[in-house]
């Protein structure tokens, strides 16, 4: 897996890191029901996530009450990109 | 839940990343952009966001340009009452977009509320203008007409910068850079102060 980022190869993370080059940033329960997963599952992704850098979480508030606000680091929209076109070379035949 | 059917949970969350084939790829980079799509689809603004900034807008131009036409202590609390309207009508739709939709747009904030949009700035520069030479001839008909128009230009393109987006959000939702954005602040209050001084 030389081209392809192995914090990325899981379907579910690139989900969420494609979803969140749509904004600069959003609100946990907003991605949660746009990937359509768990709250546990969306946890533990940006766990392993901001570990390496590719997202930043910050605490704030949304109607009234504490939450969590997520975004793409520059270091993430770069990984992201990476590993996106190795995708493409791979389903061109490239690689 | 079951406790059975967490490790079926689990194993979707592939945690073991192996490499795809073409065919898996391709479908991960599917799925990944109708993701994407679903959150954008549900990105809306909030009632009357369109027609309240045309129209704060339309109201700055015109109180600007008879701040600057007319002199007057009276005109001058409009010109500044004008840019307060401006400022509290965004800041409230601002908050009122984030709230509804639990996202926030660098783009959107730069391209519809603060028209770094080609067509935004372009009508609003020549509408301020047409408006404050109108104004210097005391024609407020004609001030009226060119504040609306520019309101009415920078609410269009508002919206089309929304069906933009959402045909490419990767590529729109990011806003200029805070230096640029300062710098076009900067050199759009330094142009009125001129206006006023040299009026």
């Amino acid at each position: 897996m030389a081209d392809l980022d192995e914090h990325v190869v899981a379907p579910a993370r690139l989900k969420l890191l494609v979803t969140l080059t749509a904004v600069s940033e959003v609100e946990f329960s907003t991605v949660r029901d746009s990937l359509e997963v768990s709250d546990s599952v969306l946890s533990k992704h940006l766990t392993a996530l901001e570990s390496v850098g590719y997202v930043k979480r910050r605490k704030g508030v949304h109607r009234g009450r504490r939450t969590t606000w997520i975004s793409l680091t520059p270091r993430g929209r770069k990984a992201l990109n990476a590993h996106i076109a190795a995708l493409r070379a791979l389903i061109d035949g490239t690689t | 839940m079951p406790f059975w059917k967490v490790p079926g949970i689990l194993s979707s969350m592939e945690n073991t990343p192996k490499r795809p084939n073409a065919t898996e790829a391709s479908t991960a980079l599917s799925e990944a952009e109708a993701s994407r799509s679903m959150l954008v689809e549900r990105i809306t603004t909030p009632s009357w966001f369109f027609t309240s900034i045309g129209a704060a807008i339309a109201c700055q131009i015109a109180s600007s340009a008879a701040g600057v036409g007319a002199t007057s202590p009276a005109t001058l609390a409009a010109l500044v009452a004008g840019i307060v309207a401006l400022a509290a009508v965004a800041g409230v739709q601002l908050a009122r977009f984030r709230r509804l939709n639990g996202v926030w747009v660098g783009g959107f904030l730069s391209r519809v509320v603060l028209g770094t949009g080609s067509l935004a700035s372009a009508s609003y520069a020549v509408a301020s203008v047409a408006a404050i030479l109108a104004a210097f001839d005391a024609r407020w008909w004609l001030v009226a007409i060119w504040s609306t128009i520019g309101g009415a230009a920078y609410a269009l393109s508002g919206r089309h910068w929304l069906r933009v987006y959402r045909a490419e959000p990767a590529r729109h939702a990011q806003a200029e850079s805070v230096v640029w954005l300062a710098l076009m602040t900067v050199t759009a209050l330094a142009s009125l102060a001129l206006l006023l001084i040299y009026r």
